[in-house]
């Protein structure tokens, strides 16, 4: 079975272990838990009927506690980027993360999601910044890992993405 | 699951599985090729539960964890280039075979010429320190919800402030707009705020006016100012009143109206209204028909009050002579309210038919016992009047003790009580009246001559009615306009028949008979408008439009032509004769007597 690496990237607290746990086990939790370190997922999905194998790396959310380190997004076949629709500052942190991902894996699929739809009137993040995402080419999707909204077709997009992507050695 | 690493040979392998024990740590050494991990020496009771590995056998990849399998792919440098350093994986979530997960973390190191791979458990310093990452998170967490409530908080509320400044801002322009003349004042008195044309009608500045209290925005007089705090004070929702006196270096007038603020009851508004032109207008005018209660614009009364002005300026005695009923003693009272003695007492005393020790004893008081009914101490007029002015009517009428008493008052500014022997100050300015030709009785020996020079220091002649006929309508409207007022009955005017009567009467008792007239025909009248029929009956009767020139002059030849003129047309009956020259019987006597007429 093709198997794809998958980092989950973003700031603290957006919602990265919880849209993990929901695709991969539908569960949900109110309580929030800092991830320290790194936590593996695996799940399979369907592309094409090809069954393709989500290695999904949960890796911990950024702040001036923890930096995401490079050697950990080596080998990911795609990447999702996570914000809290309710903290501004999640974008920047999640801007930053994908230019550090450019960086160190090159072009890979990624999809990016702002996360907790289920409040969407605390939101901070308005349409217009979120038109500016798309027009930097940016796939944006809402979603509520706590509704379960929007989680399937995160993954599922980017695993589309993944398997149609040109595959080319990497470092 | 391969076989014993012979390179390796601890050289006390019992010591050293228990640092290992002890240590928690699963030691493995990496292959020359890198391609396999061997263990070394005895692992912790946990490798079992995550790779399942019996001991001193080599570490199956595939069993590995995705993470510590792309660990241990990846290239290290530490164990390419032998640097002697230390490489950690950080930490990682492994799962146990029987369920659950631990945390471990791997850390690639390089003795000698061995690199070797160490694989730890986390325990409870990775836990300890997890807590306060945990801890500082939910704090920021924590502040950041409250910080996104306080500025929706102040978005909410400067949003609340823009709307409430936009709809304070309109009502302000509107008002400026409508030029209103208002003030607000606070609950202490204080303005709150002031509407620019009452800035520029007040010729002050903001600063000037906020902030301040009532009474030194607006100066009024002492009694305007407890009348405007009685209209603040009012229950009622609005009031006004005045005009108001405030004042200022150019003294202005203002209505003024008083409204409770409607969202604040405690609060006024204060509407101005300037009158100060209305006023001045309104003086202006009255100055020409009036001067304090005295009304006449004719020339002869206009002299009089420009009289009265210069007299009140002095502090001198004054004597006014006139006819009775021509108002001498308005003409006193005009004369202290433009004095500098207004604030202090004005007495009036008719002097006529009092005995001299009655007399003696109203104008200069009397002590207890000095006579029969002397029960008490009592203080005279002049006392009374001290500071301000005492008007003595009839002075011609004083009987000679009281004069010589008077004089020595006039004289030495003193007076004595009746039964005391100690004189009193008094600071006390004398007007007299009369209307007596004092002259006259100076040379009859009735009136002492050195008392007339000091009464007669200045001097004001009141001319009788008859000399200012011009003056009649006026005097008849303002008559007929306060006795409306006072009696609350409506009557327009006069008619021109009875303004004409009016005119031609001789009017012997002057203004006084003049108001009697009106006051008669006021009570008389039906209609709206006084009809000649309703004057009283002496009036009425007479012909209507005689010559002015049956008025008689005051003295000289042409008054006794006149006065035998009447004599004859009256084929010898004084009261005709006196009728047709519409004066009183007594003043022809009194005049044929001056004159030397002796009728037969």
């Amino acid at each position: 079975m093709m198997q794809k690496k998958v980092c989950m990237l973003g700031g603290f607290a957006v919602g990265k272990t919880s849209l993990v746990r929901r695709f991969v086990s539908n569960v949900f939790s109110d309580h929030y838990h800092t991830t320290i370190g790194v936590t593996v997922e695996k799940k399979s999905v369907k592309v094409d009927d090809r069954d393709v194998m989500l290695v999904l790396w949960d890796i911990y959310g950024e702040d001036e506690f923890q930096r995401v380190r490079e050697s950990y997004l080596r080998g990911s076949a795609g990447y999702i980027l996570v914000m809290d629709g309710t903290r501004k500052a999640t974008l920047d942190t999640a801007l930053a993360l994908q230019q550090t991902a450019a960086r160190t894996i090159g072009a890979v699929p990624f999809v990016s999601i702002i996360n907790k739809a289920d409040v969407r009137s605390e939101w901070e993040i308005d349409e217009r910044v979120i038109e500016q995402l798309r027009e930097r080419g940016w796939p944006v999707l809402f979603g509520s890992a706590k509704l379960g909204q929007g989680v399937e077709e995160l993954f599922a997009l980017l695993a589309t993405q993944m398997v149609s992507a040109p595959s080319f050695p990497r470092d | 699951m391969n076989s014993r690493n012979p390179e390796f040979t601890p050289v006390d392998e019992s010591l050293f599985n228990r640092v290992l024990l002890t240590l928690d740590i699963a030691v493995l050494e990496r292959s020359e090729d890198g391609s396999a991990f061997h263990l070394r020496g005895l692992p912790p009771k946990w490798w079992r539960l995550c790779f399942g590995l019996a001991e001193a056998t080599t570490l199956d990849s595939n069993r590995c964890s995705p993470f510590l399998r792309e660990y241990l792919m990846n290239p290290h440098p530490v164990w390419e280039n032998k640097t002697g350093e230390i490489e950690r994986s950080g930490p990682w979530t492994e799962s146990k075979e029987q369920g659950g997960t631990m945390t471990l973390e791997a850390t690639a190191l390089s003795v000698g010429s061995k690199n070797l791979l160490l694989i730890e458990r986390l325990g409870s310093h990775f836990e300890h320190m997890r807590d306060i990452v945990q801890r500082a998170r939910e704090r920021m967490l924590t502040e950041d919800i409250t910080t996104k409530s306080y500025r929706k908080t102040q978005t909410r509320l400067i949003g609340q402030l823009e709307v409430s400044e936009r709809t304070k801002d309109d009502a302000l322009a509107l008002l400026q707009h409508l030029g209103i003349t208002a003030l607000v004042l606070d609950e202490r008195g204080h303005v709150t705020f002031v509407s620019d044309r009452a800035l520029e009608m007040l010729g002050l500045g903001s600063n000037d006016v906020v902030g301040q209290k009532l009474e030194r925005v607006l100066p009024f007089q002492e009694q305007d100012r407890q009348l405007v705090q009685h209209l603040l004070d009012g229950s009622s929702r609005t009031g006004s009143g005045g005009p108001f006196r405030l004042d200022r270096a150019r003294p202005q007038w203002v209505e003024v109206e008083i409204h409770r603020d409607p969202l604040h009851p405690d609060r006024r508004i204060m509407v101005l209204h300037d009158r100060t032109e209305i006023h001045a207008l309104r003086q202006a005018l009255n100055e020409q028909a009036s001067f304090h209660d005295l009304v006449g614009k004719s020339p002869a009364m206009l002299r009089v009050y420009q009289l009265v002005r210069d007299v009140a300026q002095v502090d001198t005695t004054v004597l006014i002579e006139g006819e009775t009923g021509t108002g001498k003693e308005l003409i006193a009272r005009a004369i202290h309210s433009c004095s500098g003695r207004k604030h202090k007492p004005f007495i009036a005393a008719n002097c006529a038919g009092l005995t001299d020790s009655i007399l003696t004893s109203q104008l200069f008081g009397h002590k207890r016992g000095s006579f029969t009914g002397a029960v008490n101490d009592q203080q005279g007029l002049f006392e009374a009047a001290e500071g301000g002015t005492l008007f003595l009517d009839e002075i011609g009428d004083i009987p000679p003790p009281v004069q010589t008493a008077l004089l020595r008052v006039l004289q030495e500014k003193e007076i004595t009580r009746l039964g005391e022997a100690r004189p009193r100050k008094v600071d006390v300015r004398v007007v007299a009246a009369t209307h007596h030709n004092l002259s006259e009785d100076v040379v009859r020996g009735s009136f002492r001559a050195d008392l007339l020079y000091r009464i007669r220091i200045a001097r004001v002649q009141l001319p009788p009615l008859r000399e200012r006929r011009e003056d009649i309508p006026l005097l008849a409207h303002s008559f007929l306009s306060q006795l409306c007022t006072a009696t609350g009955k409506t009557v327009d005017d006069l008619s021109p028949d009875t303004l004409r009567l009016l005119m031609s009467h001789a009017w012997p008792g002057n203004v006084r008979e003049l108001k009697s007239a009106i006051e008669f025909a006021v009570i008389s009248c039906k209609g709206r408008d006084i009809l000649p029929t309703d004057l009283p009956p002496e009036i009425a009767a007479m012909p209507v439009a005689p010559s002015p020139s049956t008025w008689i002059p005051l003295s000289g030849q042409d008054e006794k032509s006149k006065l035998l003129a009447a004599l004859s047309d009256a084929k010898g009956n004084r009261t005709e004769a006196a009728k047709r020259l519409g004066v009183s019987r007594a003043t022809f006597y009194r005049r044929l007597v001056e004159l030397n007429i002796h009728p037969r």
